[in-house]
């Protein structure tokens, strides 16, 4: 009786294990109970300024029309695109997911996105900062919708300007003026500084900005062409390294430990007097920098003439290889990338959008300096180049940052940092 | 049969391989219907643990080990390319001996200093002295701390200005270094991170040490023996089982070091210069940053294989120097 007993226990078990592995595809219901296609939504935009915005935008989808329930799902960064490739993998993916925008040809390249041609036609495409469209086609198809964008500002002190006889009104125009401006910013007390000007490394920028800006917004690949050994990235390396020299090693290191964001950000802690960073730093200048009396210009150009090229990246949203729904899905991307949703995100988020008439229509909705700093990141939209990751050189960043780590920190030249660097990227290529 | 089953009987009676072949045995000889249902049900029983050890392990490690051959990227293909994987690890892929390089030194480093670690502070802590029970559950607290958290601690801790590490040594008069924004140094501050939580192997040697008979001691004493010879000639053999065992756990734990490096570097990209880029951080990139799965499983198993060797070589070794007492340890 018992060892029946336990042959029926053990028997359910087995049972058990294994319902446990089909068991999430026919817990996941098709449809609402109400008929309607359900499309589930992956984002990493759970925080609680993100969070309340995006979900009134699926909400304000869902009650527009009667055929399709939109299900957000808020994976945290860094999941959300393993988890993606496991459930293209296992041929259960979600419906819609926001995506990095350089990688949109790798994942066109190894099938995990669905086509999404033959629901695009020219006069979507327009509706799209073009620079933008170009990261999503592969192929002569389109893989993705761009959803938002970025590009970079110089925040400066007007207080600290004042202070320094510098005219506040009068931002840096050329790497030459910067220098010249942050040498005058500079406040020392006896050998340590208690502020510094600038330093060309610090905020949301890196050395691989700069040496775009120099080489005329040429990136490191151009056209399938290696562009990473050229004089002017040479140069940009070296001028770096000057400011580095100047304020010294233990300077850099000591203030960029100290470090944090919010109100231990350095720029609005006044530790620093002219920061490069994101549009939406602003957000945290506004919530933790009350007193910082603070402008904003393009990032000096090289020389003058030779353009204020700055670094863009952002996100598309695009529909996983497999997904149960490609056509409600498509329909709620072209609600998400449209000029409503679109405004309300950016008017939200101070955040570039994709949508060019939505970009337009949130600065007419915005005020004082909310309007002035979203102006002026528009307006540098002109002037930002996205390096999207070629297929041919899939991990090219991973071999030519230690490149530049080894030049910064002084073991090898710029010139011959960048000149392996070139090799190494050209053994690669696939 | 039956000698042989005789011999074993008396030779190891009581392991349970024997006295499990002896049911065996007998279930032949009295007809198979109960025993054979006894087995049966016990098969049964320990059912879900084979079904998860053949889907959850077996199955994945042998799925590795074929794409380790092909050019898998998750999603679109699997083209077999035979030994095109291996060998792009030693003729083209320099940032594989970059992190070959890196795990290496720290394997090298890490073992002997948290080793010797544990076994000194387990000599310290093995004394009889009012309040000892304090300093032993002080020293074992890091280990059961643990995770991100404690890497966000030791960033702090190891930052070059305000960290309390150089501001310690500043007191000495020594300009700590920039730890781990210094490619010199990245690797050091690890070590010195790793020597912090000893205390978990201290209490294993801790526990053993209690048990060494203080009649040795005793007569130790009678002979006039010194401190550092009843340590050589008594403690050090008595507790080499444990040595033994904690120098294999920690070099295969060594090799698999990650974490620290994927949190305490920007973007977990192996630190300034690649000086953390270790093996598996290396492997986790190109599986999930890049998704070249059929390379990362390569890697996988020649670290497998690795350390695997290095293993059998301890085994080896381990004969010369470990002292089981009462038996020959098998």
């Amino acid at each position: 009786m018992k060892r029946g007993l336990a042959l029926i226990l053990t028997a359910f078990m087995i049972i058990g294990l294994l319902a446990g592995c089909s068991g999430e595809q026919s817990a996941e219901a098709e449809k609402t109970k109400d008929g309607k296609v359900i499309v589930d939504f992956w984002t990493f935009w759970g925080s609680e300024t993100r969070r309340p915005i995006i979900e009134k935008i699926i909400d304000d989808y869902n009650n527009s029309q009667d055929k399709v329930f939109v299900k957000h799902t808020f994976l945290p960064w860094g999941d959300i695109w393993t988890k993606n490739l496991a459930s293209v993998a296992a041929g259960n993916p979600a419906d819609v997911i926001v995506n990095d925008i350089n990688t949109v040809a790798q994942r066109a390249e190894n099938k995990q996105v669905e086509d999404l041609s033959q629901y695009i036609d020219d006069s979507f495409k327009q509706k799209f900062y073009p620079h933008l469209w170009e990261t999503v086609e592969y192929d002569g198809k389109s893989y993705a919708v761009p959803f938002n964008t970025d590009t970079r500002l110089l925040f400066y002190n007007k207080t600290a300007f004042k202070e320094a006889g510098l005219d506040p009104e009068k931002p840096p125009a050329t790497w030459a003026e910067l220098e010249e401006y942050a040498k005058k910013l500079d406040s020392k007390n006896g050998d340590r500084y208690e502020r510094v000007g600038f330093y060309p490394l610090w905020g949301s920028v890196g050395a691989s900005s700069w040496m775009t800006n120099a080489d005329n917004g040429n990136g490191f690949i151009e056209d399938g062409e290696l562009t990473i050994n050229t004089p002017k990235k040479v140069e940009a390396l070296n001028w770096i390294l000057d400011w580095k020299e100047r304020l010294g090693e233990k300077t850099v290191q000591a203030f960029q430990a100290e470090f944090g964001s919010e109100q231990a950000n350095p720029f609005i802690a006044g530790k620093v007097a002219m920061w490069v960073d994101v549009g939406t730093f602003y957000t945290q200048l506004r919530d933790y920098g009350q007193d910082v009396d603070f402008g904003v210009a393009p990032i000096p150009a090289n020389e003058e003439g030779s353009g204020n090229w700055a670094e863009g990246g952002g996100f598309v949203v695009e529909i996983p290889k497999g997904a149960d729904h490609p056509e409600e899905a498509m329909d709620f991307i072209e609600y998400l990338t449209d000029v409503e949703a679109q405004k309300y995100w950016a008017v939200k988020n101070y955040d570039n959008v994709a949508n060019v008439k939505a970009a337009e229509a949130a600065l007419n909705e915005l005020e004082g300096p909310d309007k002035l700093v979203y102006e002026a990141t528009v307006k540098n939209l002109e002037q930002t180049k996205m390096f999207p990751v070629p297929v041919e050189y899939p991990d090219y960043h991973s071999r030519l940052n230690p490149h530049i780590d080894n030049a910064l920190l002084g073991k090898t030249t710029p010139e011959k940092a960048l000149k392996q660097a070139e090799e190494d990227i050209e053994k690669m290529k696939k | 049969m039956k000698s042989s089953e005789s011999t074993l009987v008396h030779e190891e009676a009581g392991s349970p391989v024997t006295r499990e072949r002896k049911t065996v045995e007998s279930a032949r000889t009295k007809g198979l219907s109960r025993k054979a249902k006894d087995n049966l049900a016990g098969y049964l029983f320990i059912s879900p643990w084979i079904i998860g050890f053949l889907g959850l392990t077996l199955g994945p490690l042998l799925f590795s080990l074929a794409a380790s051959f092909t050019d898998y990227n998750i999603t679109s293909k699997m083209n077999f390319i035979g030994l095109e994987n291996y060998k792009r690890m030693f003729t083209m892929d320099d940032l594989f001996r970059t992190s070959l390089f890196n795990t290496i030194y720290y394997v090298i480093f890490s073992v002997p200093l948290t080793t010797a670690g544990a076994i000194l502070l387990a000599v310290l802590l093995n004394h009889k002295i009012k309040g000892m029970k304090f300093f032993r559950t002080i020293y074992y607290l890091p280990a059961v701390l643990s995770g991100v958290a404690v890497y966000f601690l030791w960033m702090q801790l190891l930052s070059p200005s305000t960290g309390l590490v150089n501001t310690m040594l500043g007191w000495v008069g020594i300009d700590g270094p920039a730890w781990l924004f210094d490619p010199e140094w990245t690797k050091p501050a690890l070590l010195l991170m790793k020597m912090w939580s000893v205390g978990g192997g201290m209490l294993l040697y801790l526990a053993i040490m209690q048990g060494v008979s203080t009649q040795m001691y005793e007569a130790a004493d009678i002979e006039g023996a010194s401190p550092w010879q009843k340590f050589y000639h008594i403690t050090l053999p008595m507790i080499s089982p444990i040595i033994f065992f904690d120098v294999i756990t920690s070099t295969i734990g060594a090799f698999q070091i990650f974490q620290e490096a994927y949190v305490m570097t920007e973007n977990g990209s192996g630190g300034p210069g690649n000086s953390l880029l270790f093996y598996n951080l290396h492997m986790w990139n190109n599986a999930f940053e890049v998704f070249d799965m059929g390379y990362a499983s390569a890697m996988a198993w020649l670290l497998f294989i690795i350390v695997m060797i290095l293993t059998a070589v301890n085994m080896k070794l381990g004969k010369r120097w470990v002292h089981y007492e009462g038996g020959n340890g098998k």
